[in-house]
């Protein structure tokens, strides 16, 4: 049987097809302002790398911020449930994840396979990846390159602030006082990572922990963040795609309780389309 | 003509809530606001006054308030005054302050100040429950019935508030019959319902909410169309919720409201009065120690679990009453009081093995979206 999982995110959209224990195809591309009228053009992307019809999906589950945006989805979960069981289906000894989205970021405590709390942070920017872009934007530097550079520093500047919009001032200050910008990365890095600690601080962070989301791309804010808790983390080979990874996974899940009745009619329903918007009917 | 009642005419007053309280204004009646759960209403009823309890508006955006109040105090006091300020209690013929908590206190200060209601009294509640403090807040109950007294152009009798005791009694009654249909599964009255109905209660005169209260109850009993059965059963804990799009919100999320312990709920009507031969007695007894909100410190016991035993075996008997399988604990942003609490509270529940979220909230229903997302996740967490 197939499934499919979609994590329309705040930044990025993730679409993972899987069948049986295997990964079909994976499709990660930026969300954008107009995601809610991308859903089907990115499943059709994803159907046709992993050379399987949309008739022959069994079940679609949809997951993210834009998860109300799929009109063909046949379950929505939230996106915690999903990484969770994305990433403990990849580290079955998972404890902690800790998720850097694009807008927001998550830990999640992991008992048995099962939720035991979790703490979410899309109020402001300071500990997500938008920090992160702000940062590069003001400085000039690819955001893909900025961890790597922060690695070079053996004295990280002091950066006081965690809030995104005066760290950005206290940047051009510290530049302004002739320090490098290695050293000024690493002291940023080093404030996010401590932002996002006593942020996920509060649900106990023990091993294993998982790192998942842009944020475990970045080499700098990883090494801080293993600082500040003491141990390694363990990163999936694709940090992006576990959200929807999780969606596949409990996609099949539903696929068993639902029965075989159920899912023909299911299926019959099920339309590949752009959302319609009853406020645009012409 | 069709008579609107039960759930329907508590929908009808929780969408206007000062309706009733100016009709009787027009025919002659004297309306009194008041803050928080802790200003004894039957001190109000015995003088006549129909007492109305202050809430903030979350559809209203805060434009006036700052002026007055620093933003660090809690987003619902901030709220209060901003819609008092724009006119919305300049009926009231009297004002009753009370220092429940700093944000209160400071409200009653400003509202004295700038909002000058015929009377305006501020009750001085202490923080603990010792011997002392009860009769300290005895006299301060004293004093709330000579002020009242002056404007009500009548004297309160011991028993014209013994009365009045029984009355409030009848209404406290009447509100645990109704969150005890809840204790089957799926609960009969859902939150949202019960939001409105304890929001009209506390906008109608007592005698008037007694009838709404035994229609509703009427109503319900007997319901085929009520809540569905939802894998969650939830307590919430916390100040209050005062706007029925947050029970929305988390009764969409597959979450049932069976139980609460909020200001707005359950801890403002769960305990009776006493009564007692000196009725203030009871009422400074009844009011200060038996109602259990955080703004009152308690003394500490030898160990933390005789500590946490003794401030929340109630919460313990909740649970297991209303078979509740997790806790929704509500802080409204900068509450200090409540958010202090949380720790403590939270590791009770958890000792209990129940999955509790948190959630700093910041009064405002426009804020509400992005909460769904855990509302949603805490759901999916319950099995």
């Amino acid at each position: 049987m197939i499934f499919a999982g979609i994590d329309i995110g705040s930044t990025i959209t993730k679409v993972v097809i899987k069948q049986e224990e295997e990964i079909r195809a994976i499709i990660i591309q930026p969300t954008g302002a107009e995601h809610r009228r991308l859903a089907h053009e990115v499943i059709k992307k994803a159907l046709n790398n992993a050379d399987v019809t949309f008739d022959q999906i069994d079940f679609i589950v949809a997951t993210g911020y834009g998860r109300i945006n799929v009109p063909f989805a046949d379950a929505q979960v939230s996106e915690i449930t999903c990484h969770m069981r994305g990433v403990s289906w990849l580290f079955p000894n998972v404890r902690t994840v800790i998720d850097i989205g694009g807008q927001d970021c998550k830990g999640i405590k992991v008992v048995n396979g099962k939720i035991r709390n979790f703490i979410m942070n899309d109020k402001c920017a300071a500990g997500t990846g938008r920090f992160l872009e702000v940062i590069s934007e003001t400085l000039g530097l690819k955001l893909e390159d900025i961890g790597e550079i922060s690695l070079r520093s053996n004295d990280p500047a002091g950066i006081s602030k965690t809030c995104t919009i005066f760290a950005e001032q206290e940047i051009l200050l510290r530049l302004s006082e002739g320090v490098s910008i290695e050293d000024i990365l690493a002291g940023l890095h080093k404030a996010l990572a401590g932002r996002i600690y006593s942020m996920v601080g509060k649900i106990k962070i023990e091993k294993d922990v998982v790192i998942t989301g842009g944020g475990a791309k970045n080499i700098g804010l990883c090494k801080y963040l293993e600082k500040r808790i003491g141990f390694s983390m363990l990163t999936p080979p694709e940090p992006l795609i576990t959200g929807a990874l999780g969606a596949s996974i409990i996609a099949q899940e539903m696929v068993t309780k639902a029965g075989e009745e159920k899912l023909a009619h299911i299926k019959k329903e099920r339309k590949l389309e752009a959302v319609t918007f009853f406020d645009e009917a012409d | 003509m069709t008579v609107i009642k039960g759930l329907a005419r508590a929908e009808q007053i929780y969408q206007d809530r000062e309706k009733r309280a100016k009709e009787l204004k027009a025919e002659g009646k004297k309306i009194a606001g008041y803050l928080c759960c802790y200003p004894p209403l039957e001190i109000m009823t015995s003088l006549g006054y129909m007492p109305i309890r202050i809430m903030g508006e979350m559809d209203e955006p805060l434009t006036e308030a700052d002026t007055y109040l620093p933003t660090v105090m809690c987003a619902f006091y901030r709220s209060v005054l901003d819609v008092a300020m724009k006119g919305r209690y300049d009926y009231l013929d009297a004002f009753i302050g009370a220092h429940a908590c700093d944000g209160a206190e400071r409200v009653s200060y400003v509202w004295r100040s700038y909002l000058k209601s015929p009377c305006s009294f501020y009750l001085d509640i202490p923080h603990t429950n010792h011997a002392a403090a009860i009769e300290f807040f005895k006299k301060q109950l004293f004093y709330l019935k000579e002020e009242l007294e002056k404007t009500a152009g009548k004297k309160a009798t011991a028993a014209m508030i013994k009365e009045a005791v029984t009355l409030h009694n009848k209404q406290r009654s009447l509100v645990r019959q109704l969150y005890e249909l809840n204790k089957q599964d799926p609960p009969l009255v859902s939150g949202s319902e019960m939001l409105q109905v304890m929001i009209a209660i506390m906008c109608i005169p007592p005698e008037e909410g007694n009838v709404l209260l035994e229609e509703v109850i009427e109503e319900v009993k007997g319901r085929a169309e009520g809540p569905k059965k939802k894998k969650g059963r939830i307590l919430i804990w916390g100040s209050l919720i005062d706007n029925i799009a947050f029970t929305k919100l988390i009764e969409d999320c597959g979450l049932n409201i069976v139980i609460d312990d909020t200001a707005i709920g359950t801890r403002s009507f769960w305990i009776d009065v006493d009564e007692t031969e000196d009725p203030f007695d009871g009422l400074a007894i009844r009011y200060l120690d038996k109602i259990v909100c955080p703004r009152t410190f308690r003394d500490t016991k030898n160990t933390r679990m005789e500590d946490l035993d003794n401030r929340f075996s109630y919460l313990k008997k909740m649970i297991k009453d209303w078979n509740v399988n997790g806790v929704y604990m509500n802080i409204i942003r900068n509450c200090d009081i409540h958010g202090y609490e949380i720790s403590e509270v939270r590791d009770y529940f958890e000792e209990m093995g129940l999955p509790v979220l948190v959630i700093e909230q910041d009064y405002s229903t426009t804020a509400l979206e992005p909460l769904r997302t855990r509302f949603q996740a805490f759901a999916e967490s319950i099995n």
